[in-house]
């Protein structure tokens, strides 16, 4: 599985809201083209639902929004880094998250969500890779750490 | 009455098949009403029967009962071939000599019960000794036939198992054939005796002999053929058809050739039950499928023959002995028969009351009779056998429901379906099972499932609403994601509710759903428009719970 099958550097931001709504907002509004038949509001719902939930704030400076949802057609991802950090996430380590990773699946494609989850969580496991995309000036940059896996 | 309906009942006869439309749909109204009074469903056929036929109203006239006579004897055969069925080889092995025994003292009980009463009371009436003894004796051999149809038809409905319906089958298929052979030998003496009728002993046993061994070797030659072709047809269809078609044959050649029909068809059911025990199960299982419009028609029928109106009220004071001592002998010897043979105590203290039911054999001997002895006591013969097989059809079905139900046997000879038809998915659900949480984490879902053994588990919202279902299937795939246990919820791996049931949905609903569905699972929620979980239908757990059911009862049916 590669993240490009589901990642397109449109849809990798540099993040400048502060507040975790801010930048969720932020990252949601470059998912536009996730569906046509999924509106931005309903996709925004979705994800503030989950994180009524829990937070996806999984500590290390990772954020993993994600979500299932039945009319969209493919899996897609979105992703924002934070170079400042984003205190008001409520990590479960209680940092400042630094990137943030949005995903969305269709309803049925259980496997490929969790496969996608899963490898998101693997490559960001990476100290180095975590580091060097937080620190990345363009997003360009961002994409290509991601699809690699490494620095 | 509307014009229109009033012209139909004015042509007379009604056609036929405008007879067979009613005769099955009142008689199975009929029967629902008797069963709501807990009184067999063949009651039900045959009171209806007796209500529109030549006793009551007179819709379903002789004219229409002699047109439905070759479906009569059809329905005969099917009746002969399923108890034919029911007898296989084990049996015989195990309880054949006990079972003779029961036959033959039961059979002599009932003829030498009502002889004496029949007799005496013949005397009592005026009669000379000669003809009083050659009454009692004709009597007596006809009162040991039992008529299978309706007392099967009330182990049938019942699903009844054990030791006492083996026995009941057995002893009602043999029954016949001894009452036969009875009535050959007492109408001769009887014929000896007031001089009448023609033919010595030996004729009358000869024809006889003729009769039941010739319905015994056309019933196997015929079983034989049919079990070849069976084997080689794979179609459920065609194999329908066969079957059909050679129980017809059978039927009509014992008319053409003058043999016992029931005893062959007997014979058919009995060599194809014992040449493939197990896809015979099968053959059984089609023609029972078919039967049930084919019941109801005949019992309808046999109802609306039953003719009493021209009684004289003198002949019931011969109708009252003769029940009395049909009843009492067969009780007396079924009893003795079974504490000769040590049979089990149900059969002793039950058998006899499960034999009171007379029908064709019996009317068959009683018009043999007239003809034999047309100018002395024949018309006697056939209006009380009339009368009398009008009260035992009426009275037989709830005695031998009376005498399986003490007995135990009720509702043991069930299968995994006829089960499924009397439970409710609220008695099937597992209610102990642990639904999660929306925001239940992977971490304590794995932990919690490691202490059940279920497929599948409910995920309810803050309320206990039901709103999603997690199955091993999507856990199973969480296991390439060691790291996202503490993270993903209940929420995340929930697939949406596929379909729900209450607690009152009929069980075989529920299953008919869940396969239409391709579900192994449905959550059963607690009333219509209610989404408050009560607890998962798993159609594993299901299946398990209803085959344990029946192994419980086919053990207990069987000791």
């Amino acid at each position: 599985m590669k993240v490009s099958d589901y990642l397109t550097l449109e849809h990798v931001v540099l993040l400048t809201g502060t507040t975790k709504a801010d930048a969720l907002d932020e990252l949601v509004s470059t998912a536009d083209d996730f569906s046509k038949s999924i509106s931005i509001e309903e996709l925004r719902h979705a994800v503030w639902e989950r994180e009524k939930m829990m937070s996806t704030g999984i500590g290390q400076g990772l954020g993993i929004p994600h979500v299932r949802l039945p009319g969209l057609p493919n899996a897609a991802m979105a992703v924002g880094v934070s170079r400042a950090g984003i205190a008001d996430y409520e990590s479960l380590d209680n940092q400042p998250v630094h990137i943030i990773v949005l995903i969305a699946a269709p309803q049925g494609k259980h496997e490929i969500y969790i496969r996608l989850l899963a490898k998101v969580a693997n490559v960001l496991k990476q100290d180095d890779v975590r580091k060097a995309i937080a620190e990345a000036g363009e997003p360009a940059e961002v994409y290509r750490i991601l699809n690699e896996g490494k620095v | 009455m509307t014009p229109a309906i009033a012209v139909l009942l004015a042509q007379a006869p009604l056609p036929t098949l405008l007879v067979i439309g009613l005769a099955i749909l009142f008689g199975t109204i009929g029967a629902k009403i008797f069963q709501k009074l807990h009184i067999p469903q063949v009651v039900g056929y045959i009171a209806i029967g007796v209500a529109v036929g030549q006793s009551g109203l007179g819709v379903i006239s002789k004219e229409v009962v002699g047109n439905l006579e070759p479906f009569c004897f059809f329905a005969l055969g099917i009746i002969g071939f399923m108890i034919g069925g029911e007898l296989h080889r084990d049996v015989f092995k195990k309880y054949g000599r006990q079972f003779i025994a029961i036959l033959f003292a039961e059979g002599i009980g009932a003829f030498l019960t009502v002889s004496i009463l029949i007799s005496g009371v013949g005397m009592l009436l005026g009669m000379g000794p000669a003809e009083s003894i050659a009454l009692g004796i004709v009597f007596g051999s006809i009162a040991s036939a039992t008529a299978p149809a309706a007392t099967t038809s009330v182990l049938w409905e019942l699903k009844t198992r054990g030791v006492l319906t083996t026995a009941i089958f057995a002893v009602i298929a043999l029954d016949d054939a001894l009452a036969l052979i009875m009535f050959s030998i007492a109408a001769s003496i009887a014929g000896k005796i007031i001089h009448s009728g023609s033919g010595g002993i030996m004729a009358a046993l000869g024809h006889a002999g003729y009769e039941l061994f010739g319905a015994a070797v056309l019933g196997i030659a015929v079983g034989f053929i049919l079990n070849f072709v069976l084997r080689r047809l794979r179609d459920r269809d065609k194999s329908l058809a066969f079957i059909i078609g050679a129980m017809a044959l059978v039927i009509g050649l014992t008319m053409a050739l003058d043999l016992s029909m029931i005893l062959a068809a007997m014979a058919l059911g009995v060599t194809l039950a014992n040449l493939a025990p197990r896809r015979s199960r099968e053959t059984f299982n089609l023609v029972e499928r078919f039967t049930p419009p084919i019941y109801v028609l005949f019992f309808v029928i046999v109802g609306a023959r039953l003719h009493i109106q021209n009684m004289q009220p003198w002949m019931w004071i011969l109708v009252v002995p003769y029940l009395v001592g049909m009843g009492s002998g067969k009780i007396i010897g079924a009893y003795l028969g079974a504490r000769w043979t040590n049979a089990a105590p149900v059969i002793r203290k039950y058998l006899g009351i499960c034999l009171f039911s007379q029908a064709g054999v019996a009317v068959g001997l009683s018009l043999i009779a007239d003809k034999e002895f047309h100018d002395t006591i024949g018309p006697i013969i056939i209006a009380i056998i009339a009368a009398a097989t009008f009260i035992a059809e009426i009275i037989g079905p709830p005695c031998v429901k009376f005498a399986v139900k003490k007995a135990g046997e009720v509702g043991l000879n069930v299968t995994e379906e006829d089960l499924m038809l009397s439970y409710n998915a609220g008695d099937m659900l597992d209610r102990e099972l642990p639904s999660f949480a929306e925001n239940t984490t992977l971490t304590n879902i794995l932990r919690t499932i490691a202490e059940t053994d279920a497929m599948s588990y409910p995920v309810t919202d803050a309320d206990g609403k039901l709103t999603g279902i997690i199955t091993i299937d999507e856990l199973k795939r969480t296991f390439v994601a060691e790291g996202l246990t503490d993270w993903l919820l209940a929420f995340d791996l929930m697939r949406p509710v596929p379909d729900t049931v209450t607690v009152q949905t009929p069980l075989d609903e529920a299953v008919t759903r869940m396969r239409e569905q391709e579900l192994e699972y449905l959550p059963v929620i607690a009333a219509e428009g209610d989404t408050h979980l009560a607890g998962m239908l798993e159609l594993a757990a299901v299946n398990r719970s209803l085959s344990r059911e029946v192994l419980r009862r086919q053990q207990l049916a069987d000791g």
